[in-house]
């Protein structure tokens, strides 16, 4: 122990920095089990959770939670997939390096300048890019709200994903690509095989594994969706929109007599759906692939 | 011979219609990727706000820009943007050096507690209510350092920062070591500067989460003092709440203006550094 002396003054500063900012809110949950507010601080057991699980705002946050992360991930790992597995087959490297740059770059983009632009783009007015481009089109005859709108919420939130994460889901997908064997492809080439059935047949199926990492890796965080949602959504649509995070965030901060303690049960729910997902897709990631997530 | 010549055109015929196929999808691609931000790009040099999509502004300006870097509730958040992201990559950088160099000494006594100290976390969390409660106790809502606080280390890249030191080979610690090298000269004189790569390609995720978070001050600020400026991107453009109405700009040019300011630092590195941006993901992800 002596002997290690110089590492443990080395890992001294991470230690407290985890305990205070890591540590001491796991303390706060105890909240939980409060009537917490600015008047009034008392034990009342599991009244909160009662309250909670009787609320149709939270079961309504809940349940989309779960809808948009799950449909938002199969989507845009499908069109990673689709998108990598054509890049692998571009022959010329200069024109398959330039669009990799081009296609990676809204990934760096933080979701509140996605959603300025967005919103800009989307907006009903005549500076609209998007409806007055489709109303000059004749595809409608009157401009849409789209992000105000039940209907059209959901497909846009999606849309815009795809804008901004499909490019950089294909980093980890070539980087398995390029690790195929190349005799595969001979083999193929002399059995007479077409351009298709080599994708069909070679790329497709050397991406099962990391597919299923992927979906694996990304199922552990489906609570954690947060600021995409809240940079996009509005009054109008919560219904299709509003999630966990965003519930927890207004009731807190947005309400007029904000209940920390009734918060801290509904964030404390979020915390062990999230532990527990956590654990499985761990569970899961060590039969794919011999190896956990954490 | 004629047989084999045949028999060798035919899938060239079909390689050259799939081709072209192919390029003109991700011409596609690339351009639905492209036309949004150069949209903004030159809608940000443009006088007049207009929906049609343009190569180049109608009517040439940088007014969007003057009014952004002149106007000290605008260039403020700008400032506070820059101070954060530099300090917070700078003590990101640190902590997970530090922790993932402790974390790869094999023989030290704790190693696995220290490890399980750090998973817990990426395990369970406190939730936002709580760890509101704990920064207003150390004075941090309403200041801009909570950035710094909150994104000063996370596990997850001191867990990559372990996994690149892992790969030096052993031989050059104990070779240090013989020489009379304490842990911290072995840490200076070898590990970091052999990790250089690593330490672009961590800092480089760090600075994009310091620079980009923009609810962190949503929920822990409301002084207009302390915003940083993806804060103010999101106030002006969908609140409509524009420090002043006396501009001699147009709402759309400041607004446009204001988003590639958003993005501005990282378009600028990013041609120059994509291959550290991607190396963080390979090391975390493919490394099997």
């Amino acid at each position: 122990m002596w002997n290690a002396r110089g590492y443990y003054l080395m890992f001294l500063p991470v230690f407290i920095y985890v305990l205070i900012v890591y540590y001491w809110p796991m303390l706060g949950v105890r909240y939980a089990f409060y009537d917490y507010s600015i008047k009034n601080f008392e034990f009342i057991g599991l009244e909160n959770f009662k309250s909670m699980f009787s609320t149709k705002d939270f079961w309504r946050a809940f349940s989309n939670t779960l809808q948009i992360s799950v449909i938002k991930l199969l989507i845009t790992t499908f069109t990673s997939v689709l998108v990598s597995v054509f890049l692998n087959e571009m022959g010329n490297m200069f024109a398959k390096k330039t669009l990799q740059t081009i296609i990676y770059l809204p990934h760096f983009m933080s979701w509140a300048v996605v959603a300025a632009i967005f919103t800009l783009f989307l907006s009903k007015s005549s500076s609209g890019f998007i409806n007055e481009t489709l109303k000059s089109w004749g595809v409608i005859s009157k401009s849409i709200d789209f992000l105000h709108s039940k209907d059209w919420w959901r497909p846009i939130y999606y849309i815009i994903n795809i804008w901004k994460e499909t490019g950089w889901g294909t980093v980890i997908f070539l980087a398995t690509l390029s690790g195929i064997n190349p005799e595969l492809y001979e083999a193929a080439d002399i059995d007479g095989a077409s351009r298709m059935q080599k994708i069909w047949n070679v790329t497709v199926p050397a991406l099962a594994n990391t597919v299923l990492i992927v979906l694996i890796l990304n199922l552990a965080k489906v609570m954690n969706l947060f600021e995409s949602v809240f940079v996009l959504y509005n009054t109008r649509v919560y219904k299709v929109a509003d999630v966990i995070s965003t519930y927890i965030y207004r009731e807190s901060f947005m309400s007029a007599i904000p209940n920390y303690g009734y918060t801290t049960a509904v964030g404390l729910f979020k915390s062990v759906v999230g532990c527990i997902l956590v654990l499985i897709c761990n569970e899961a990631s060590k039969r794919v692939r011999g190896r956990g997530i954490i | 011979m004629a047989n084999e010549k045949t028999a060798y055109k035919k899938p060239k015929k079909k390689i050259r219609v799939f081709d072209i196929v192919n390029y003109i999808v991700f011409i596609i691609v690339g351009l639905i990727v492209m036309i949004p931000i150069w949209k903004v790009v030159v809608d940000s040099f443009n006088a007049v706000g207009v929906y049609q999509f343009k190569f180049w502004p109608s009517q040439p300006t940088a007014a969007g820009y003057l009014t952004i870097f002149t106007t000290s509730k605008l260039y403020k958040p700008f400032l506070n943007s820059v101070i954060t992201t530099i300090i917070g990559t700078l003590l990101g950088l640190v902590m997970s050096t530090l922790g993932g160099y402790v974390l790869c000494q094999e023989d030290m006594p704790g190693r696995e507690l220290f490890s399980y100290f750090l998973l817990f976390t990426m395990i369970f969390s406190g939730g936002m209510i709580p760890e509101y409660l704990v920064m207003k106790q150390l004075g941090l809502v309403n200041s801009m350092w909570i950035l710094v606080v909150k994104h000063g280390m996370n596990v997850y890249n001191l867990v990559l920062m372990r996994n690149f030191f892992e790969g030096i080979p052993s031989s050059l610690y104990e070779a240090a070591r013989i020489d009379g090298c304490s842990p911290m000269g072995v840490f200076f004189r070898i590990v970091l500067p052999l990790s250089k790569a690593a330490l672009a390609s961590i800092g480089l995720m760090y600075a994009v989460t310091v620079w980009n978070d923009y609810s962190t001050v949503q929920i822990y600020i409301t002084d207009r003092d302390q915003v940083n400026f993806q804060y103010m991107l999101r106030v002006m453009v969908m609140d409509g709440d524009t420090p002043t109405t006396a501009y001699k700009v147009s709402q759309s040019t400041l607004y446009y203006a204001a988003i590639v300011c958003a993005i501005l630092p990282f378009m600028v590195l990013y041609p120059f550094l994509q291959k550290y941006f991607v190396k963080g993901v390979n090391v975390g992800a493919v490394k099997e």
